[in-house]
């Protein structure tokens, strides 16, 4: 650590020897002298950006070095924004999100379009609030821990909070009901939510509809687990957390280790056996993956037979099969993916057969048909509407222009969807019909009771009492609604049905046949 | 017999189309035969469903009796020899008439194939073809003036788990692909009465935007179900409500 003083000097970029000075003057004047021509040489001429210790290694006798190693400056700044001032106003704007008329002001530049939309409307995002019917509660939805009262309630309140969990949960107070953990409202929310997503027909293809659902997932368990482990990890002392420090850097030495084990064992047999040893020449830590993809599987499991065969070095030997193990990608999908091509101009489409049900499937082999004879059919109690409300959409049931495969899975589609529809309407109906006979069951008896409390609600009843009146209304509402009322004898479409799906001839030409038939008959 | 081994997991199909292509026949022509009532001159047929380039009839670009062992028409009782048995290309019937009717068609398929017939069945079409689908039949001269009526059925023959030997057949003979924009009027279809324009003026065609045409019209008219279904939902759930209150009110 000797440090001399002439380094200090020039680190100091003081002026040579000379600083210790003598008191004698001469000798003073004539060392300067000597001194000043001395840094002329040495570091006067010292560049910038080169740094004392180099230069004094290299000298001066490398100009063109030193231009390079010039101290690098800082790029202009580009001139954005043309430099000008920017004119700021305070003015009231209008936000589209708002329900209510409130004017709230903000700073804006002059020059902005002051009847420009607020940009952050858009943000404004509603989250969609599911509801369900009674129907579809007692069919999808029933649960042993939830009565439906408390279903409604948790819904309610999640609607009121905007799916701010922590505060519906801090609201949540189902009077008389069991104490519910957060996780425990999650988990009957989302289930819900996903059990109705699936149930109900959907409108997108499949993928929005997996996607959508998926951004339902809740997993309780998990959920508790996680919290439990962030818990524990808040709870740890001071000594538990000095412990693990230390097992960790324990492990990451050992892990060092190992690697440089194995690294050294791969040298040895490589200097051994050469070209025997099966080794591949790059060996390091990033073997494992560069092998993968570079030689699947039989570089690896030869270097495993080398190990094996030559050196039994026990514990080493384990750390080369976890590597085969990721090994063994199934080489399936590029194959495929060629005869994509091929199988669509030959018309073939593949599927996996179910693995355990060869033997079944030699039973039920399906036989040669067109492709249209396998469009469902409606339920029988329900296909006249059915019928009818696709009619109306202008799509004729079991008759496609081009029954292709993809065709023909939109039909069904079609046709799932249109039987929701009907079955909803006809509980509606129902329900209808339920509260149809309570009012006149409430009407009788608050009369009967003299009571007369609400004397307009018993007017309404007396109105709505005769079923005509209701169809009337339900005709109002509009086009769907006449699948409901009208009640069309459409039995005969369904009864020929083989007929329907093979030709394409219409209702009409049907009557003229008949009519036809009959001339050549006579 | 190593060969009779079906593949599993396989579905194959042939696109083919059947129906029919009818003119009425002139007054000279007539004449000539020897029912002197019938009208018009048909010729119901299966296919295959793409057409070929230069060709002045529907379909028929591949010859199809590669896996086609016979096709039978069977018409009307009134016809002499009313089953018609086809067994060479092409597989088609040509008559004259002057009714339309029913014509069962089943198709015999060649024996590697093991499969059973099929039967399907056309309407035999000879009169023009109309957009509210009135039983109206024109008289002969404006129907001569509106041209060839055609009717035709496109669909999909669907082999699953074939038979290797029959896999190798077919496979040996690849459909011609349908062409993918129109080049001919489109082929007139009840279940898609607005294509009645695009279907006049000449020898139609089968495109392969006919196809994405309809699954374009199935989904809107799902979506379009859809939205109706979530409407009729909020009317139920709101009646339901209303029901509850009542009930509430009820033992009281």
């Amino acid at each position: 650590m000797a440090i001399s003083a002439s380094d200090i000097r020039s680190a100091l970029s003081l002026p040579g020897p000379s600083a210790p000075s003598a008191p004698q003057s001469t000798l003073r004047k004539a060392q300067s002298q000597s001194t000043s021509n001395k840094p002329a040489n040495n570091f006067t001429k010292k560049p910038e950006g080169i740094s004392r210790e180099l230069y004094a290694l290299i000298g001066p006798s490398a100009p063109s070095l030193a231009a390079h190693l010039a101290k690098p400056r800082l790029k202009q700044k580009p001139n954005l924004g043309g430099g000008g001032k920017v004119k700021w106003e305070w003015r009231p704007f209008k936000n589209g999100a708002r329900g209510d008329s409130l004017r709230l002001s903000h700073w804006a530049k002059e020059a902005s379009d002051s009847d420009a939309e607020y940009p952050f409307v858009k943000y404004n995002i509603q989250s969609t609030p599911f509801t369900y019917s009674q129907d579809e509660y007692t069919r999808f939805l029933e649960d042993r821990d939830w009565t439906k009262e408390e279903t409604d309630y948790l819904f309610n309140i999640v609607k009121e909070y905007d799916s701010r969990w922590y505060i519906a949960h801090d609201r949540y107070d189902y009077p008389e009901g069991p104490v519910r953990t957060l996780e425990d409202l999650k988990d009957r929310y989302y289930s819900v939510c996903r059990k109705l997503i699936r149930s109900r027909p959907w409108a997108g293809d499949e993928s929005s509809k997996a996607q959508f659902l998926s951004s339902y997932m809740f997993d309780k368990e998990r959920e508790v687990t996680r919290k439990g482990y962030i818990a524990s990890l808040e709870t740890r002392s001071q000594a538990e957390i000095a412990e693990e420090e230390a097992l960790f850097i324990e492990l990451k030495r050992l892990e060092q280790n190992e690697r440089r084990f194995k690294k050294e064992r791969d040298e040895l047999l490589r200097t051994l056996l050469g070209v025997d040893s099966g080794l591949p020449d790059v060996i390091g830590e990033e073997d494992g993956p560069a092998g993968l993809v570079g030689e699947p599987s039989s570089a690896s499991v030869k270097k495993k037979k080398g190990v094996k065969g030559t050196i039994g070095i026990g514990d080493e030997v384990p750390t080369t099969p976890s590597v085969i193990s990721l090994g063994p990608p199934v080489p399936r999908r590029p194959q495929s993916a060629k005869s994509a091509a091929q199988d669509a101009i030959h018309c073939i489409y593949r599927s996996d057969p179910p693995a355990s049900s060869t033997t079944v499937q030699k039973n039920t082999h399906v036989p040669a048909h067109l492709r249209s004879f396998k469009i469902p059919l409606p339920k029988t109690a329900i296909a006249p509407k059915v019928t009818q409300a696709l009619t109306e959409l202008g799509v004729q049931h079991a008759r496609l222009v081009m029954p292709t495969r993809e065709n023909c899975l939109q039909m069904e589609a079609l046709l799932d969807a249109a039987t929701a529809l009907v079955e909803t309407k006809k509980v509606v109906d129902r329900v209808e019909q339920e509260t149809r006979v309570l009012r006149v069951r409430l009407g009788v008896r608050s009369s009967e009771g003299a009571e007369g409390n609400e004397p307009d609600d018993v007017e309404k009843e007396g109105d709505e009492g005769t079923p005509m009146e209701v169809e009337e209304g339900k005709e109002e509402d509009g086009r769907a609604q006449s699948v409901v009322s009208t009640r069309s004898g459409r039995g005969r479409k369904q009864s020929r049905r083989s007929i329907s799906v093979s030709s394409i001839d219409t209702s009409a030409s049907l009557s003229t046949r008949a009519g036809m038939k009959r001339q050549k008959r006579s | 017999m190593a060969e009779r081994v079906r593949v599993r997991g396989l579905v194959i199909h042939r696109p083919v189309i059947y129906g029919n292509t009818a003119t009425v026949l002139t007054p000279k022509e007539r004449e000539s035969l020897s029912f002197p009532d019938h009208t018009h001159r048909w010729t119901v047929a299966v296919r295959s469903a793409a057409s070929a380039t230069d060709s002045d009839i529907v379909g028929g670009a591949d010859d199809l009796s590669y896996f086609i062992k016979r096709v039978t028409f069977k018409l009307h009782d009134t016809y002499t020899n009313p089953t018609r048995h086809v067994d060479k290309p092409p597989f088609e019937v040509s008559e004259t008439g002057w009714g339309e009717f029913e014509i069962q068609i089943r198709i015999t398929f060649i024996a590697e194939s093991g499969e059973k017939p099929i039967t399907l069945y056309h309407h035999l079409k000879l009169h023009p073809w109309t957009t509210t689908g009135d039983p109206e039949i024109p008289s002969l001269e404006n129907a001569i003036k509106l041209g060839p009526v055609h009717s035709w059925q496109y669909d999909e023959i669907v082999f699953s788990d074939p038979f290797q030997s029959f896999l190798t057949i077919l496979t040996d003979h690849p459909p011609t692909s349908l062409p993918k924009a129109k080049r001919k009027p489109v082929p007139f279809h009840v279940a898609n009465p607005a294509s009645l324009e695009a279907s006049k003026g000449g020898v139609p065609e089968f495109t392969t935007e006919m196809e994405k045409e309809e699954a374009g019209r199935l989904e809107a008219a799902r979506k379009a179900v859809v939205a109706e279904q979530e409407r009729w939902r909020g009317i139920l759930i709101e009646k339901e409500k209303e029901l509850e209150r009542l009930q509430a009110q009820l033992p009281s």
